[in-house]
């Protein structure tokens, strides 16, 4: 038994050691936002964060995750009540097939945490982990450049607040 | 400037694609995340020869192993051929011969996918090996090993006009090339699974596919049962542009989950996408052109081959620049399918277009070079206009003969309103040209021929121009229908079986119907993938859904108009004639009176229906009452883009700049997908053009980089976040509310645009794909 923290609920999974987190993830814990493509670490599609960090988890055993935060796309925002940077997606169609987008806004979510106020060449190089086939690039980057905007201006709220 | 203004209410407007909020939440249900009760799970045992015929079978090993559930061989297997769409695949499902590594030899299922494993190294398989053959010029010499009962070449595919004799001889300026194209692959990101479970005689087939209906067709053909006892539910594909239409790997989950009498799903790995379903041809142009002095190009001879691997069956890759470059005065076009043991090449966006369309720009370019002119003159002066003749005019089976015996056979009232056959309707490269120069600022930034505009050390930066072209559908393997149902309550339903392919087409053939219906987008939704509830439909291929299914969605919706109004004039306004009834917003009130009190809505005509006196049904069905024009015989879409590159010369690197891309499609039905489109298709050519190829093991043939860490896609940073999209909407006489084609003229375009620009930095033309290695050699050759 492995004890996994997901999206701030406490999950009991049966683990061997060879499974990745991407499998338990999907498989076990039915988060099918999880998308897995490549399974060598180089599409960014199952990318998540542990403990804050992006990571992709389909190169992750998930010994390696236990006892750590684990945010996946589910645990960001949902249909109703869409994350910013989800919106932000949205507004600009920073997808087609949309595969990869949950591993993109994982990705976005852990860059704006560090730079809430990048230019768009930033943007361009951090949003390069990641593989988009449909080729969604320069719409990605105004989604992200437009989702740092609503996160500058509702954190500044709650300052304001 | 170049766009038609009129009064739409949802056509053209940047609605927000219909699935955006699953799709950004993560909970979009792909063929990888479906599951059904009591499945098993399907594992493919692979040949590990080029070619070979299998002797002996032993599965006891395997059937003994516990946790499996059944094996599958070709002894199980109806020897029924089957086909996929555009020939991309002829074959059975299995039939006891390899021709690739990696061909399908037999298939386990088991209680899980390890044990499914494990089974397949307890299948032991005895091979005679076959003599092999790679390269496709080998395979077409006599005494070449056989792959393929019908031999291993197909008839050319010949489009000529004129006298190339005399081309040549009126030429001022010729030049020659013998081009090699190395194959593309799809390189899905997202894997794709599918799940067949049999009730009955009845089977149902999820699975993540394009084209619904031609996997209908392929299961009744492998399996030779009734089209209705099989049901295709075609789920959302992750990027495909042409992988996913209808696979063998899915003929072999259908018949395994027939033989173990249990759901059954087949799962395939990254690597089996890449390397065991399709990919672009190799394909080689040997080819000739001649122009005068002012630059009128004389004549084209081209001879183009294409490889098929092991299944494709291909004779033509639908090269629609031989249309764009049609002013030509001279041309013949030869095209040859060939079957090598290579895993089976099919189309891929933009087939021909993308290579065979290279070839062409790449001899043009030489010749303007020579004639010392401009490209985009060169173009403008050599590109066809609206109301030239189209050069494709070859006899083919489906055209009864004969340009002429064709358009005899079609009935005149048919005919009587379609655009004249056989000749550009609408369009043309000239305005996309022109308008792309202007922002590009074109004539400021080109130096000139093999002139950098900016030389910095080792890094030397220029422009290069390309265009591109492609058909807007195609009529030959049917014609692609819709059904548009209006509910009691007033909501409509579209049922059209384009699978969902995702960019976008849910949404835009919604706007379509919603146009046209007088709707608002939001009561309308879409069926794509059930062809148990879809009439027959070609599927998201060869730029047809906003061209082909977006016409006879308008066409059903406007039946379902004629029928809604008919009753309204007859139970709600006193019997007047239907035509002067109009709808707006859901509502319908008198066509001259857009504000009148005087107003019913659809499910206030519906409901009267549900009286005893009209109770014929309570809902209205809208199909199209005509088949649309065969639009291979008018419609094309066209792109021009513009590149600026910087090519380090001493590291052979190349480096996307600035990019300018500009479409004609008709009238754009949703800017945003659209845009997306085009520059999807920029990037996937871009991409072609500096790094994607499949490496081929030189004795085997098996691939050697079927992965995505050795097989190299470009990321955000390989390509200008600045780019840009404009459109030119000439407007389409035939499509719906004026649009058309538009997906694959892109990536045509942007290869031959990124590939000027790297000769006109270095001075040097470079094969595709140019690798920093490949520039490198060149340079050192030149």
């Amino acid at each position: 038994m492995t004890m996994l923290k997901v999206n701030n609920r406490t999950l009991e999974v049966t683990s061997r050691p060879d499974r990745t987190l991407a499998d338990v993830l999907r498989n076990d814990l039915g988060l099918i936002g999880v998308r897995v493509s490549c399974s060598e670490g180089e599409c960014g599609s199952c990318t998540v964060l542990v403990g804050g960090e992006p990571c992709t988890s389909c190169l992750m055993l998930v010994n390696q995750a236990e006892g750590q935060d684990i945010t996946t796309i589910e645990g960001i925002g949902s249909q109703d009540d869409l994350h910013p940077i989800q919106q932000a997606f949205i507004e600009e169609q920073g997808f087609q097939c949309a595969f990869c987008t949950p591993g993109f806004i994982m990705s976005a979510k852990a860059f704006l945490a560090e730079n809430p106020n990048p230019t768009a060449d930033e943007v361009s190089v951090a949003m390069s982990g990641n593989i988009c086939r449909c080729g969604a690039y320069p719409y990605i980057v105004r989604s992200v450049l437009r989702a740092a905007e609503k996160l500058r201006k509702s954190s500044g709220q709650q300052a304001a607040e | 400037m170049g766009t038609t203004q009129r009064n739409f209410s949802v056509v053209g407007k940047g609605a927000h694609v219909k699935d955006a909020r699953e799709k950004v939440t993560g909970s979009l249900k792909y063929a990888v995340d479906l599951k059904v009760q009591n499945m098993a799970s399907g594992k493919i045992l692979r040949c590990p020869h080029p070619h070979a015929k299998i002797v002996r079978i032993d599965t006891s090993k395997a059937e003994a192993l516990p946790g499996v559930l059944g094996v599958l061989t070709h002894e199980d297997v109806p020897q029924n051929d089957w086909e996929s769409a555009w020939f991309n695949y002829r074959g059975k499902a299995l039939d006891g011969t390899g021709r690739f590594v990696g061909d399908d030899i037999a298939a386990v299922a088991a209680q899980s996918e390890e044990i499914a494993e494990h089974a397949l190294e307890l299948i032991d398989v005895e091979y005679e090996i076959l003599p092999h053959v790679l390269d496709m010029e080998k395979a077409r010499e006599s005494g070449a090993p056989e792959i393929r009962c019908e031999g291993n070449e197909r008839d050319p595919y010949i489009v000529k006009w004129g006298d190339t004799d005399e081309g040549s001889a009126q030429a001022d300026f010729t030049v020659d090339c013998d081009i090699f194209y190395e194959s593309q692959q799809y390189a899905p990101l997202g894997r794709n699974a599918c799940i067949a479970e049999w009730l009955g005689d009845k089977v149902t087939v999820w699975t993540s596919s394009q084209t619904p209906s031609e996997l209908r067709d392929g299961v009744h053909e492998a399996l030779g049962i009734p089209l209705s006892k099989v049901r295709v539910m075609a789920m959302p594909c992750g990027s495909s542009f042409g992988q996913w239409w209808s696979n063998n790997f899915m003929i072999i989950t259908v018949l395994l989950a027939r033989k173990i009498r249990q759901a059954v799903k087949i799962e395939l790995t990254n690597e089996e996408c890449m390397a065991t379903v399709k990919r672009r041809h190799l394909e080689r142009t040997r080819g000739k052109m001649g122009c005068t002095k002012d630059g009128q190009i004389t004549f084209a001879q081209i001879d183009h081959l294409i490889d098929n691997g092991g299944y494709g069956f291909k004779d033509d890759v639908g090269f629609f620049c031989v249309d764009m470059w049609g002013k030509a005065r001279n041309g013949h076009y030869a095209v040859h399918g060939i079957n090598t043991n290579l895993v089976t090449a099919g189309c891929m966006r933009g087939v021909g277009d993308c290579t065979l369309g290279a070839s062409v720009e790449r001899l043009a370019d030489r010749l303007a070079e020579k004639a010392d002119m401009d490209p985009v003159d060169f173009r403008i002066k050599n590109q066809i206009v609206a109301g030239d003749e189209l050069r494709m005019q070859h006899s083919r089976d489906n055209m009864k003969g004969n340009r002429d015996a064709y358009i005899a056979s079609i009935p005149p009232h048919l005919r009587k309103d379609w655009p004249e056959l056989f000749h550009l309707s609408a369009g043309g490269t000239r305005a996309i040209l022109e308008r792309g120069a202007e922002a590009f600022r074109w004539k400021e930034r080109w130096k000139g021929w093999a002139t950098p505009h900016t030389v910095d050390g080792p890094l030397k930066r220029a422009v290069g121009v390309g265009t591109g072209a492609h058909v807007c559908g195609v009529e030959f393997e049917g014609s692609s229908s819709a059904m548009v149902r209006i509910n009691p309550d007033g909501s409509a339903k579209v049922h059209c079986a384009v699978g969902r392919q995702g960019r976008g087409s849910e949404t835009t053939q919604c706007q379509v119907a919603a146009e046209e219906l007088g709707l608002p987008l939001d009561m309308i939704e879409i069926e794509t993938g059930d062809t148990d509830s879809c009439p027959w439909n070609h599927g998201s291929l060869a730029s047809s859904t906003m061209y082909r299914t977006g016409w006879a969605t308008r066409a059903a919706s406007n039946d379902a108009r004629r029928q809604l109004l008919e009753i309204a004039a007859r139970e709600f306004f006193d019997g007047i004639a239907p035509e002067e009834l109009d709808i707006t917003d859901g509502e319908i009130h008198p066509k001259e009176e857009p504000r009148s009190n005087r107003r019913f809505t659809f499910s206030q005509v519906l409901n009267e229906l549900r009286s005893e006196t009209l109770g014929q049904t309570s809902s209205i069905t809208g199909r199209p009452a005509v088949p649309m024009p065969p639009s291979t015989t008018f419609a094309r879409q066209f792109g021009a883009q513009f590149a600026e590159v910087e090519v380090d010369v001493e590291t052979g690197k190349i480096k996307i700049l600035d990019f300018v891309a500009v479409q004609d499609s008709g009238t754009v039905v949703n800017p945003q997908v659209l845009k997306n489109q085009v520059i999807g298709g920029a990037i996937c050519g871009a991409g072609f053009a500096i790094y994607e190829h499949l490496v081929f093991d030189e004795e085997t043939g098996a691939i050697k980089n079927a992965n995505l860490l050795d097989y190299k896609l470009l990321r955000c940073a390989d390509f200008p976040h600045q780019a840009q999209v404009l459109f030119e909407e000439s407007p389409d006489p035939v499509g719906p509310f004026g649009a058309r084609g538009a997906g694959e003229s892109p990536i045509a375009a942007g290869i031959s645009a990124v590939s000027q620009a790297v000769y006109n930095a270095i001075g040097v033309w470079v094969d595709l794909p140019m690798t920093p290695e490949r520039v490198v050699r060149a340079l050192n050759a030149a």
